[in-house]
């Protein structure tokens, strides 16, 4: 059994244009995923896929419109309040918006103790050092306030009150997005220093691909509100079999000379998840789309390397 | 963590630079910034004269508001001709002394639209944090009530009590309380239902904050420059609102005494003893500007938020 | 033969509070016609506030000064506001980083590229719709007649960047100036801009100023880079010089900063550049990068640091010999340190 386990999720939102009310929004449609103790699996796709909603369902502050999502076999909705912290703790984007301004670090850090009423103030100070060591924030730092920190001071701040509790799990959306390259690498390698110290499990969500690839052991692609591949990060990454995988592949942009601009072969738009296409939501864009694509929802199928495609790029490898 | 110095040296090499001066903290700004606002200074010192005044009534005048002295009716102040220091404001049609009724009226003045303040700011607050953190059917109903609270003529509502309950300051608090927190409830509202969507108030459910704590904690502080701003505005409004009322003869009465009393029981001295209005008049409006400025002044020192 | 654009000693000083801020200290930067040049460095280099000045859209209370700032050999330094406007939008125009706040939320995306062109352009209502279909067909933006009858909020990212590249591209412009055009983008539709702004350039042999702190979006588009930090161009040169061999502390820190698929190793720890770009306040009294550079000698502290030239087009703003490459140290510091 895997420590977390997504078995056929969906989250819908109502929505309303105008006069015409009772519209549905399908953000996640059915996701089917599990994450082992211990790995760092990642979450990639376009802009509105879906993989911060996965993310709050994933945290338990959305209940699933249908579907469940277990920890430790345990559906995430039956843990208590404060159980349910101890287990699971996230970590924002948006260093500038992740901090309350009217709280010190200290506090902010102390936070999840003082709720779960561990220790004295005292010692809770001693656990806020620590942590602060741990995750790179000099001490004296303790009585800032947010609108005094870095960008990378203040993400590492979420970082310390994440994993102040111990939590098991991590969910991490788009942790460096708003962050500097030079700042970026040092969070990653925080994380990933933290990963092992800590023996976290991590969910990675990213849009930036090289980030992914720079971290994960596994990566899931999602594409309007479904995993269209999932596999060991090595080999999703030299072989993708998605067709939607390997455009994304190409759009990165290494720092490196004579590779010129990538050649895509995308077609359109991302499509609204207000009116998904039929069958295959990548067809009005996929290059190898059939009239099977047009009708038939692809399952997402096979062992380690997962795809959910009619034509893939290469025939899985059966073991 | 041995190798925490090497990997994010980031925090270690800045960390030798700006300990050695402690940071100030974003009350310390603001403060800081309070000081060199001309208009914080001045709508400060102004309120702050008043209630002062109000305070040390009996050290700056003898007079008792209440002892009339019909042989001394309708004396001028001092800067007219027929004035003289004994009553440096004059008397008025009873022979009270002007000094000591506007320094007495302050009082009444000034406790209604604090007392009204305080109340409307508690039903306004609590209506505003509850739409905007809960949103859906509650924001619903507060609509609801904040257009039915926009559709009453304040007049009309003092009427009605007044009638039913009969004329008393405390109604009077009450009534002017109860109606004054409109703009208190769409300035918290709005500020409450941007802070929810902040990722922070995600981030204080997320370590298993209870809903009275993420409020009090997260969703309050945040809002409390915006409360005070708005706040002293309505104080202004406040005592307007007393003023109007008590002029039309639905608010404050003798033995007591308010500055719209005042200027209600001169009306029919206006033309010949024009400073009986003047007087009251003028201390009303350097009051309200005063309050007024010194709202401005705060929004401005406290509303960009953090910006040193 | 003139260059597009000559820039020669640009600063900019900015009154605040608690002092005189110099975001931008004695720049140096050409552009030639049909060239891209990138301007990079982490946010608050300067990099924004630099291609504004070119715009003549500095702050109001900033003082401009610089030996020389001319564009096809015509000074651009006290212009007075209607000889502005005239260049403005028209022979030089931005694109910004979000095009949200560059479009006006209340009116048609039709009427405001309309009223664009028509401000420098005698043409028709008909004729300046025409052309804007034209346009927008041409950066692919998909039913572009119907665009144009809708608001900016009822575009997606992508589009709206499309637009306002159509929008730049108006008036035939001779210079266009990019600001972080595609950090807000996924990657799939930043490489299509990008793609896009390249072929429009082959095509009008317009300049292109790039301003990104995206070093892979550099190495698919430059032709040259400029790298600025703390106000100041620290190295330059062409695009294979820079990123082939980077010879500043603080150019190649970068680079080992970033993490490529392939080449990194999972999970080995990057490369970073300690510390935090300083606030601009001060003049200079030693090398700006003093404090964060793992190469800094007493020399360094002496005095501030000249740009130099070296081999090919190359400059750069540190003492250490210009001709051998920088060692990255810090990688092996740190692997050593987890073992
Ligand atoms: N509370 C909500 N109500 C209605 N629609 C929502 C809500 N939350 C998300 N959505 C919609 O669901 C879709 C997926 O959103 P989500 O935020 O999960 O995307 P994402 O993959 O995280 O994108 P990004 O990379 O931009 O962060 C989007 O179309 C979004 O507009
Ligand atoms: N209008 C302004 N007033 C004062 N300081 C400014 C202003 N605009 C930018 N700055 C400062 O100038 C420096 C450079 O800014 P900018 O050019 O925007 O950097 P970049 O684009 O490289 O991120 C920063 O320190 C920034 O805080
Ligand atoms: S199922 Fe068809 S349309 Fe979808 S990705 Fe595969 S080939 Fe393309
Ligand atoms: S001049 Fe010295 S301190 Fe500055 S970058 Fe070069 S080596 Fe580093
Ligand atoms: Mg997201
Ligand atoms: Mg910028």
């Amino acid at each position: 059994m895997s420590l977390l386990e997504i078995t056929g999720a969906t989250r819908h939102y109502q929505v309303s244009a105008g006069l015409r009310r009772g519209r549905v929004l399908q953000a996640v449609r059915g996701i089917d995923l599990a994450v082992e103790e211990g790995e760092i699996l990642a979450i990639v796709g376009e802009s509105g896929c879906g993989k911060s909603t996965l993310a709050r369902l994933l945290l338990g502050i959305e209940e699933p419109s249908s579907g469940s999502i277990t920890v430790g076999g345990r559906p995430i909705g039956a843990y208590g309040r404060v159980e349910r912290a101890r287990l699971i703790q996230p970590i924002f984007q948006d260093p500038y918006s992740s901090l309350n301004p009217r709280m010190t670090v200290a506090g902010a850090i102390a936070a999840p103790l003082e709720v779960r009423g561990v220790g004295n103030g005292r010692s809770r100070l001693a656990a806020v050092h620590e942590i602060m060591d741990a995750v790179g924030l000099a001490r004296y730092l303790a009585g800032a306030y947010p609108s005094q920190l870095s960008g990378g001071q203040r993400q590492r701040v979420a970082i310390a009150r994440a994993l102040i509790g111990e939590p098991k799990i991590l969910i991490c959306d788009e942790p460096t997005s708003a962050l500097d390259v030079s700042v970026q690498s040092q969070i990653l390698n925080l994380l990933a220093r933290l990963h092992r110290s800590f023996r976290l499990t991590i969910v990675l969500i990213s849009h930036n691909l090289a980030v992914v690839g720079h971290l994960a052991d596994r990566v899931a692609v999602m594409y309007l509100g479904k995993v269209v591949e999932a596999g060991p990060t090595e080999a999703v990454f030299a072989e993708p079999r998605h067709p939607y995988t390997r455009e994304l592949m190409q759009a990165i942009l290494p720092p490196e000379l004579g590779r010129g601009l990538p050649e895509l072969r995308l077609k359109g738009e991302f499509p609204s998840p207000l009116a998904p296409p039929t069958g295959c939501a990548f067809h009005p864009r996929c290059i190898r789309a059939g009239d099977a694509c047009r009708e038939a929802v692809p399952e997402l199928a096979g062992s380690e390397r997962l795809v959910a495609c009619h034509y893939p790029l290469r025939e899985p490898v059966h073991a | 963590m041995a190798d925490t110095s090497l990997i994010d040296g980031a925090s270690a090499s800045i960390s030798a630079a700006p300990a050695a001066k402690p940071m100030p903290t974003p009350g310390q700004i603001a403060l800081r910034r309070m000081a060199r606002h001309p208009g914080f200074w001045f709508g400060g010192i102004v309120l702050g004269v008043f209630v002062l005044a109000a305070i040390a009534a009996p050290l700056l005048t003898p007079y008792d508001p209440g002892t009339q002295d019909l042989a001394r009716r309708l004396a001028a102040p001092v800067w007219n001709s027929a004035g003289s220091w004994q009553h440096p404001l004059g008397t008025d049609h009873l022979g009270r002394d002007y000094l000591a009724l506007l320094l007495y009226g302050a009082r009444i003045s000034l406790f209604v639209g604090f007392a009204t303040v305080l109340i409307s700011g508690l039903i306004g607050t609590v209506l505003g944090v509850a739409a905007g953190y809960w949103g859906g059917r509650v924001d619903l109903f507060v609509n609801f009530l904040l257009t039915v609270r926009l559709t009453l003529p304040v007049v009309l509502v003092a009427l009605v009590a007044v009638a039913v309950l009969g004329q008393s300051l405390p109604l009077l608090v009450l009534v002017i309380g109860g109606l004054l927190w409109d703009r208190l409830v769409i300035v918290t509202r709005t500020a409450t239902q941007q802070l929810v969507g902040r990722e922070f108030v995600t981030a204080a459910r997320a370590i298993g904050s209870s809903t009275p704590r993420i409020l009090m904690r997260e969703i309050l502080p945040n809002i409390t420059s915006a409360l005070i701003v708005v706040g002293t505005l309505e104080l202004a409004r406040a005592i307007l609102m007393e003023a109007t009322l008590t002029f039309l003869g639905l608010g404050i009465q003798p033995p007591l005494t308010s500055w719209g009393l005042m200027i209600s029981e001169a009306k029919s001295q206006f033309l010949f003893r024009p400073w009986l209005i003047a007087i009251p008049g003028t201390a009303l409006i350097l009051l309200i500007l005063a309050i007024n400025i010194l709202g401005d002044a705060l929004r401005d020192v406290l509303s960009p938020e953090g910006r040193a | 033969m003139t260059p597009l654009l000559e820039i020669r000693s640009l600063s900019l000083e900015i009154p605040v509070n608690d002092g005189l801020l110099r975001p931008i200290r004695s720049v140096d930067l050409t552009v030639e016609r049909g060239e891209t040049v990138a301007i990079v460095g982490e946010s608050g280099c300067g990099k924004s506030l630099t291609s504004l000045a070119v715009m003549g859209l500095q702050p109001q209370n900033a003082r401009l000064s610089a030996e020389r700032l001319a564009f096809q050999g015509e000074s651009l330094l006290g212009l007075d506001r209607r000889r502005w406007q005239a260049i403005r939008g028209k022979r030089i125009a931005m694109i910004f980083q979000d095009p949200m706040t560059a479009f006006d939320p209340c009116y048609r995306m039709g009427d405001q590229m309309a009223e664009i062109l028509r401000q420098h352009r005698p043409v028709s209502r008909a004729e300046a719709r025409e052309r804007i279909v034209a346009l927008l067909r041409r950066v692919g933006v998909p039913a572009p007649e119907d665009r144009l009858d809708q608001f900016p909020h009822q575009l997606s990212g992508g589009l709206r960047q499309r637009m306002m590249i159509a929008t730049a591209l108006l008036c035939e412009p001779e210079l266009i100036i990019a600001d972080e055009p595609t950090t807000a983008l996924d990657v799939t539709i930043q490489a299509q801009i990008l793609r896009l702004l390249a072929d429009v350039q082959q095509e009008t042999g317009v300049g292109l100023i790039l301003v990104t702190h995206d070093i892979g979006v550099v190495a698919g588009l430059a032709d040259r880079v400029v790298v600025m930090y703390g106000g100041e161009v620290v190295e330059s040169g062409t695009t294979d010089e820079v990123l082939g061999s980077p010879r500043h502390p603080y150019t190649a820190g970068l680079m080992r900063s970033i993490p490529v698929p392939g080449r990194t190793r999972r999970g080995q720890p990057l490369g970073h550049i300690p510390g935090l770009v300083p606030r601009p306040i001060a003049p200079l009294t030693a090398c700006g990068f003093l404090d964060r550079c793992e190469f800094r000698h007493e020399a360094c502290a002496a005095a501030p640091v000249p740009l130099r030239s070296g081999a090919g087009e190359r400059q750069l703003r540190c003492l250490l010999p210009i001709e051998t490459p920088r060692q990255p140290a810090e990688p092996l510091v740190a692997a050593t340190a987890i073992a």
